[in-house]
């Protein structure tokens, strides 16, 4: 089909497989929520979302690195991604604004999930977006754990 | 979803002039919008019996292929059933048209006579000139000589015996592009969503998320319009059906449906399909000469219902437009672009509303637009890389 994907298919969906918020899923279902997906390629040093904007939906890094920093604050660098790393994840559960910028360190492929097609996998195909769901929820407790012990360890150094 | 976008004054100009443009051009290949539109429309139908398929386990591809099977096995049995009614009907169609406008015709005179003799004062007006059911025609010197009454009969009779096979030639042209429906309704079932992710590829990354975010609230603009637009119909369909039967008519609910599918045309549609079953009821009961009346009755009660009621919560509400925007740009789109215009009006305006706004806030957006020329650089230079020895 000429609007088919433009990386081989057998390969993303082996990249899909080893990303954490689809590893529950059968072939099946990974090659339902890897036609949803949008492939996008970026440059080194090209900003992907930026701070304030309004996210439409997470980004996973399939190859390449990506920074998240605050530019406010002197371009600190908050956390760095590899591949099968996401990011942008509040995106997919609300439509609050960007709280930080991603840029790619490297040139990098980075699939996109938007929220709009994750409801509609929510209504049509509700087991797959339930475990989608179920992994978001654990890595978005484990980063809120993980961001809870830095501020506490921050308070106690000061 | 139902983000209030700001827009100014030279956003709303591009808009009516970009909508008036569309309009114009798709007037020239209405042959082509008219299934696109009735496919549209077959699309946001059919688009949740697949989801249910799929949501059952189906693939996209096997959901769409068994909504399509029934949808065509449920069409061939109606086909089926009503063929020898439409075949009768064309038969007979140049003699019913006759006598339906005959009685229009005395109708018309009923209540002329009527009211003159409720109204002294009418007696001494000049009796209006009855308007011709078919517009201007040549009236020939045997016609001429005869009585009034004759003399329109006569010119009706004439019309029909010429035109009748220019109309039916007319509608057989519209064959083949209505043939096209299921095909396109096939298609955007099976390749819609595939199809917007190969457009969206287009798009530069700068403006990825802002554009991907207009292309749902098109989507959802012309999915709530037209689900409003089905809705409305229906509850008019019903609600005339319902008093259609009370009333005694024939085939209530038939006529009650085309009367409300006509409705889609703006203030012309609303008026043809109330002439044609008061038509059809001052035909069908003779004896009763009041049922016109009560038919008239029943539908501006109708329309007044679905003016303060029922547009307001299906079609008005999907697309949040001002009344005074509404009616201004219907009859803007009737000047532009005839009963086509009309038709198509709404729709179009309703797509290029949201997309004229956020085009207008990414013009806007001066971080976008700096982020954009950022990623061209970046990519200019990449591709001068090596080219140049002193670089």
């Amino acid at each position: 089909m000429f609007f088919g994907p433009k990386a081989p298919h057998d390969q993303r969906l082996k990249l899909l497989k080893d990303v954490v918020l689809f590893k529950d899923l059968s072939m099946r279902d990974l090659k339902m929520v890897n036609n949803l997906m949008h492939e996008r390629r970026y440059l080194a040093d090209e900003v992907i979302f930026d701070e304030g904007e309004e996210g439409q939906g997470l980004f996973l890094v399939l190859s390449g690195r990506v920074k998240i920093s605050l530019p406010a604050s002197q371009d600190k660098v908050v956390v760095e991604f590899g591949p099968g790393a996401f990011f942008g994840e509040v995106a997919l559960l609300d439509q609050s604004v960007r709280t930080a910028q991603a840029r790619a360190v490297d040139d990098s492929l980075i699939l996109a999930l938007f929220r709009t097609e994750f409801y509609s996998l929510l209504k049509t195909q509700s087991a797959i977006a339930s475990s989608i769901s179920f992994q978001l929820a654990r890595v978005l407790a484990a980063r809120m754990r993980q961001t809870v012990l830095l501020t506490g360890q921050h308070h106690e150094a000061s | 979803m139902n983000r209030t976008l700001d827009s100014s004054p030279q956003v709303w100009f591009g808009i009516i002039v970009t909508t008036c443009l569309l309009l114009v051009l798709f007037q020239t290949v209405l042959w082509l919008v008219l299934p696109l539109l009735l496919a549209v429309v077959a699309y946001y139908i059919l688009s949740p019996l697949v989801n249910m398929a799929m949501a059952h386990g189906l693939t996209r591809a096997r959901a769409v292929l068994i909504v399509t099977v029934l949808l065509s096995i449920v069409l061939v049995c109606i086909g089926w059933s009503i063929a020898p009614k439409i075949s009768m009907a064309i038969h007979e169609g140049p003699d019913k048209v006759k006598d339906y406008i005959k009685t229009g015709e005395d109708l018309y005179r009923k209540a002329e006579k009527t009211l003159s003799a409720r109204l002294p004062f009418l007696h001494h007006a000049t009796p209006p000139s009855l308007p011709h059911p078919l517009g201007a025609v040549s009236i020939t010197a045997e016609a001429a000589s005869a009585p009034p009454e004759d003399l329109v009969t006569s010119e009706v009779n004439n019309f029909t015996d010429k035109h009748s096979g220019d109309i039916a030639l007319e509608l057989a042209k519209w064959i083949p592009s209505l043939l096209l429906v299921p095909y396109l309704t096939y298609f955007f079932l099976l390749d819609g969503p595939r199809f917007k992710r190969f457009l969206v590829q287009a798009i530069p990354n700068a403006f990825f998320e802002k554009t991907l975010y207009l292309f749902y609230r098109v989507e959802d603009q012309v999915r709530r319009y037209f689900q409003g637009l089905l809705a409305l119909t229906a509850l008019d369909a019903t609600c005339l059906g319902v008093g259609l039967w009370f009333l005694g008519l024939n085939a209530p609910f038939f006529l009650a449906t085309v009367a409300a599918v006509l409705a889609w045309l703006p203030y012309l549609g609303s008026i043809g399909g109330g002439l044609l079953v008061v038509l059809v009821a001052a035909h069908d009961a003779p004896n009763n000469p009041w049922l016109p009346y009560e038919v008239v009755g029943l539908f501006i009660a109708v329309r007044l219902l679905d003016d303060f009621v029922f547009l307001p919560m299906t079609v008005g509400r999907s697309l949040q437009m001002h009344p005074l925007v509404t009616v201004l740009m219907i009859l803007l789109g009737g000047a532009v672009a005839g009963i086509a215009g009309l038709l198509l009006v709404m729709p179009v305006l309703g797509v290029v509303m949201v997309a004229g706004q956020i085009i207008g806030e990414l013009i806007a957006d001066e971080r976008i637009r700096a982020r954009h020329r950022h990623a061209k650089e970046l990519r200019r230079l990449r591709a001068r890389a090596g080219l140049y020895p002193e670089e």
